[in-house]
């Protein structure tokens, strides 16, 4: 039997702000512990919460860039239960009035494009991090109360491939606008993913398993394809799918049994009574809209009509910011573009992979590669001959120098290439013979023979051109 | 189905709000309860069809919103003073099993 | 009485040492205190000039002061050191204050007889063999005896009005959102106030001057200007509009509480007062004490959840995290706490919400809505404080829910439905136990508030009256 698939995806993304959610108390990642804190993110008696604006503006840019409509009258209520890293006892989150509805983000998979729609966005807090020791745990507060977004995607994904595009795709988005450092290995981004299967023809949506711990963008691809297999394989066999939550392993490439669901259970949402609905202003939700950073399905347009960059290209670099970064202020004063993109692309982004280094810590500047690449557009040197100059140039080298130092141009003088290029006709008369004879590869042949007798220095366009020109006498 | 409201339904609320009762206690509320039942007819004798809920003594929107710039932090001494069993700043529990 | 204390520079550190003393001193007696605060530092850093300057004040031991233990009168928080002061503990401060006690209170403000503190009972200061009522019976015990001139309480059902009713004081409850709630440890966040105890008109005008304002710490707190209230303070009660609450009128028993307060309103008409009687309806009069019943667990159950032994408060051992929380929990909460937050739980529950939780926010709202037929034509809903003067403590019930709970003992929990300013002034006695009378007036009316009570105060003659400690 064939099997329908259907994935929603809840994404947690902690927003880069200054301070936490509601307290004054500084957002870190990674400072000493309990020490970014204060009495309302230890939950102390007597405290009480304020909103951060910054928070409420990075969410209404995210709503923004995912299409969703902004609620403009913000309430908060309290999710109770109770946890070691929870330090009130409740969470404060928006269960009833989320400050956004209804978005999408398209997807691009094998050439397809797709519309994923997008519930809702709503603001939360961060609960405190727990480290795990053999017989102790310890806890650090410091994570407590660092503004969330919860991003909760309609069922509208059916492979892991589409969940895997989506998770990137809000990854992406989120990264550009800037409201959160969507690092899933640091726990800035969190993904949930919800699978059910059920039969081709049936309207009624099998049970679901949730599955956390999703680290990588990738593993979501994975964890959802194995669980897809494992749901059918129990299906197949007449089984019946229990409700449960897994986690992803990504060692055995196997969702494990976390544990089982028993009905639902009860968080006792209710309004948070110590904060009053806020009506937000309209001109500074306009304002915030109307300058918003441009988004990536933007940039790609742009590229596309600016720079005339292909589509491969053009999604390589937009994954980059960073790379986007450089490649707009290297176009500030070069006139070839694909010229500075495929050097990007190609050794620059190589030679940052093999040096574990990223484009905007290294010491590559955008002036050195604009210059390289107008000295390869001017006959300079050559396209071979820049190669040599990688690690110079990665070094923060002077391209026009290092080519010095290291002896190379490009011999372009018409006198010095006219002479080699006789000398070449005169010692091989077989080809001159060939061409004559319409064997086009002659002439390739004959440019070679110049440039190996001026060890590679002799400019290939210009030798071609004057041996095509010399040619035209024996036709 | 509703659930018999005796003891064991009210030791076992009690227990997801991280507390026991004792017999007498766990009885007592048994007894509050039926005095609850009938408060709430009391409530019930009230109209509230189409009326909202009434979540907060003022209703005028409220448009504060906190500047995100850091106003209070405190030591990390302050933040485990009323505790005693601290580990590199931190504080401490018997592992907790996720 | 703070005027005075204020204006006698020169005796202020002997005016402050002796308060400390006294209450000390009355420990035994009145067991008032939960923790004695030397004023002695306080002294030395006292501001320049400030409404308060050296004056000795009480803080219920629900309000957070810095390094110096606040229990809320329960034995989970019989530990606790705050790390950071109240906002009103910040004001007072710098108004000069002097605090040299945090005073007794039921378990976590929840309770009306004071019984349920850690401690043990607070006494009343007429009559030590009653109650002083709560749950800020340590604070209006501490200005009854004439330890302080000012001690501050909180009020979430009538938790200041009531004591100050027993005890022979004014009780004031502002209006909600007119003095910060930030770090005061909470009970009911919809009905919370803070509210304070003095004995004159004057001292809780000049209280309120030092107390009000807006916070950013309390979303909630209110931007309203703050008059100078004793500038605007008279007791001319020409044309003043006042009603009568017909409905507890009807249901108070006791002949001597209805004999002073139909003398009481007599006095008020001579002085010019136009006096009607209001009657709500007596559908919505019933439902009033469920609907608080159901709103302030509710929240209750949920504000207390922080209280888990883990970061604060007493820790009890146990094998794990859960253990722990438990056994800190079981042992650190009385049976009453427990009780209430189970039958609060229960009323959150999703399912039960419809009929619990959300139905008594609706009711409420009903409630208020009446409250305002009766403000728009009135500037007061006025009615005894209470039925009678101070149960004696084996009389006092307790906390039972119970059919019995009349009317006329829970009427005042309609300030703190709608939020608006509420205050007791003492109106007479009985077998040498005072008793007061309430009045409710319209939001941010505090100044009208004081003037029909400063009316009364004169009315009366009570205006600073001190028991004699036996």
């Amino acid at each position: 039997m064939n099997y329908i698939v259907t994935i929603g995806i809840e994404i947690h993304c902690e927003l880069k702000t200054v301070t936490k959610m509601f307290s004054g108390a500084p957002c870190s990642f990674g400072r000493k512990a309990n020490t970014c804190v204060n009495e309302i993110d230890l939950g102390h008696p007597g405290t009480m919460p304020c909103v951060n604006q910054e928070a409420v503006a990075k969410a209404i840019q995210a709503c923004t860039a995912l299409h969703l409509e902004i609620d403009p009258l913000v309430k908060f209520d309290r999710k109770n239960y109770y946890y070691s890293d929870l330090p009130k006892g409740f969470q404060i989150t928006q269960q009833f009035h989320p400050i956004g509805r209804n978005g999408y983000v398209t997807i691009h998979v094998d050439g397809e494009s797709k519309k994923i729609r997008i519930n809702r966005i709503h603001m939360e807090e961060d609960t405190a991090k727990q480290f795990h020791l053999s017989t102790k745990t310890l806890l650090d507060y410091n994570r407590a109360g660092t503004p969330l977004i919860e991003i909760v995607s309609e069922p509208d994904m059916q492979s892991g491939a589409e969940a895997q595009a989506y998770a990137e795709a809000i990854r992406q988005t989120l990264y550009y606008i800037g409201v959160s450092d969507v690092k899933m290995e640091e726990g800035s981004m969190r993904c949930d993913v919800n699978v059910s299967l059920r039969p081709e023809g049936s309207d009624v949506y099998g049970t679901k398993n949730e599955i956390k711990n999703l680290n990588s963008i990738s593993n979501i691809g994975k964890a959802i394809d194995f669980e897809v297999e494992r749901q059918k394989k129990i299906l197949e066999s007449g089984g019946v799918i229990e409700q449960e939550t897994r986690r992803y392993d990504d060692k055995t490439g196997e969702t494990i049994l976390m544990r089982k669901k028993e009905g639902n259970v009860d968080y006792k949402f209710f309004p948070e009574p110590n904060i009053f609905p806020i009506r937000l202003d309209a001109e500074w939700i306009k304002d915030i809209q109307d300058h918003m950073p441009e988004l990536p399905e933007e940039r790609m347009a742009r590229y596309q009509e600016t720079y005339h960059l292909n589509d491969h290209d053009i999604h390589i670099l937009i994954a980059n910011k960073e790379m986007c970064q450089f490649f707009e202020d290297a176009m500030q004063t070069s006139s070839n573009a694909k010229g500075i993109v495929n050097w990007l692309l190609g050794d620059v982004s190589g030679w940052l992979n093999k040096n574990n280094a990223s484009i905007e810590t290294c010491n590559l500047k955008p002036e050195a590669l604009v210059k390289l690449v107008k000295m390869i557009d001017e006959g300079k040197i050559s396209s071979a001959q820049a190669k040599e100059l990688v690690e110079d140039l990665m070094a923060g080298k002077d391209p026009e120098e290092s080519a010095k130092e290291k002896g190379l141009a490009q011999v372009s003088d018409a006198g010095a290439l006219e002479a080699l290029v006789q000398s070449v006709l005169e010692e091989n008369p077989q080809a001159i013979e060939d061409f004559r004879a319409g064997k086009d590869r002659a002439v390739g042949f004959l440019v070679g023979q110049v440039m190996k007798k001026s060890k590679g220095q002799a400019n290939p366009g210009l030798v071609s051109q004057m041996m095509q020109e010399k040619l035209k006498q024996y036709q | 189905m509703e659930e018999k409201k005796d003891q064991a339904y009210f030791r076992k609320l009690a227990n997801q709000l991280m507390f026991d009762l004792s017999d007498e206690e766990a009885n007592a509320i048994v007894k509050e309860f039926e005095v609850l039942t009938k408060q709430l007819e009391l409530l019930d004798a009230v109209d509230t069809e189409g009326v909202e809920e009434m979540i907060y003594p003022f209703e005028e929107d409220t448009f504060f919103l906190r500047k995100d710039e850091v106003t209070h932090v405190i030591s990390q001494e302050d933040a485990l003073v009323n505790v005693k069993d601290k580990i590199e700043g931190h504080f401490v529990l018997p592992k907790v099993v996720k | 009485m703070i005027r005075e204390i204020v204006e006698n520079k020169a005796q202020v550190e002997e005016t402050c040492t002796k308060a400390y003393e006294k209450a000390k001193a009355y420990q035994d007696k009145l067991n008032a205190v939960i923790t004695f605060v030397d004023p002695k530092e306080q002294l030395e850093n006292l501001p320049e000039e400030g409404l308060m300057r050296g004056v000795p004040i009480a803080l219920k031991d629900n309000v957070n002061t810095k390094g110096i233990l606040t229990t809320a009168g329960s034995r989970i928080l019989s530990n606790y050191v705050p790390i950071y002061d109240a906002a009103i503990a910040e004001k007072l401060k710098a108004a000069g204050a002097v605090v040299i006690a945090k005073a007794s209170m039921d378990e976590l403000a929840m309770g009306g007889t004071n019984k349920t503190a850690y401690i043990g009972p607070c006494l009343n200061p007429w009559d030590t063999s009653r109650i002083t009522g709560g749950s800020s019976g340590g604070s209006a015990a501490l200005v009854a005896s004439g330890v302080v001139p000012m001690a501050i309480g909180s009020d979430t059902g009538d938790s200041v009005r009531k004591p100050a009713s027993f005890c022979g004081i004014v009780g004031i409850k502002p209006t909600y959102g007119r003095i910060s709630r930030y770090g005061i440890i909470p009970y009911s966040s919809s009905l919370d106030h803070v509210g304070y105890f003095t004995r004159s008109i004057e001292d809780a005008c000049i209280t309120l001057q030092v107390l009000a304002g807006r916070d950013d710490r309390d979303m909630t707190s209110s931007y309203r200007e703050v008059p100078d209230y004793r500038a605007l303070l008279n007791a001319d009660m020409k044309g003043k509009k006042i009603a009568i609450f017909g409905n507890v009128l009807d249901a108070i028993a006791n002949e001597n509480t209805k004999a002073l307060f139909f003398d009481l309103v007599e006095k008020l008409k001579e002085k010019g007062a136009i006096v009607d009687t209001f009657y709500f309806n007596e559908d919505l009069m019933k439902a009033m004490l469920p609907t608080y019943y159901l709103i302030a667990n509710c929240e209750a159950t949920s504000n207390h959840s922080n209280l888990d032994g883990l970061r604060f408060g007493v820790r009890e051992t146990g094998a794990s995290m859960e253990e722990i929380m438990t056994n800190s929990r079981t042992k650190g909460f009385g049976p009453l706490i427990r009780k209430r937050f189970v039958i609060g739980s229960y009323g959150l529950f999703e399912e039960n919400q419809d009929k619990l939780f959300r139905k008594a926010q609706k009711v409420r709202r009903k409630i208020v809505d009446e409250l305002n037929v009766c403000l728009k034509d009135y500037d007061c809903l006025l009615a005894p404080a209470s039925s009678t003067i101070a149960p004696r403590l084996d009389e006092a019930s307790g906390d039972e829910l119970s059919d019995g709970y009349l009317v006329a003992e829970n009427h005042m929990v309609i300030g703190n439905f709608s939020g608006y300013p509420s205050m007791t002034v003492p109106m007479g006695f009985e077998e040498g136990c005072p008793i007061g009378v309430n009045l409710t007036c319209r939001a941010f009316e505090e100044d009208m508030m004081f003037n029909i009570g400063k009316a009364i105060e004169e009315i009366t003659g009570y205006e600073n009256l001190i028991a004699e400690v036996k």
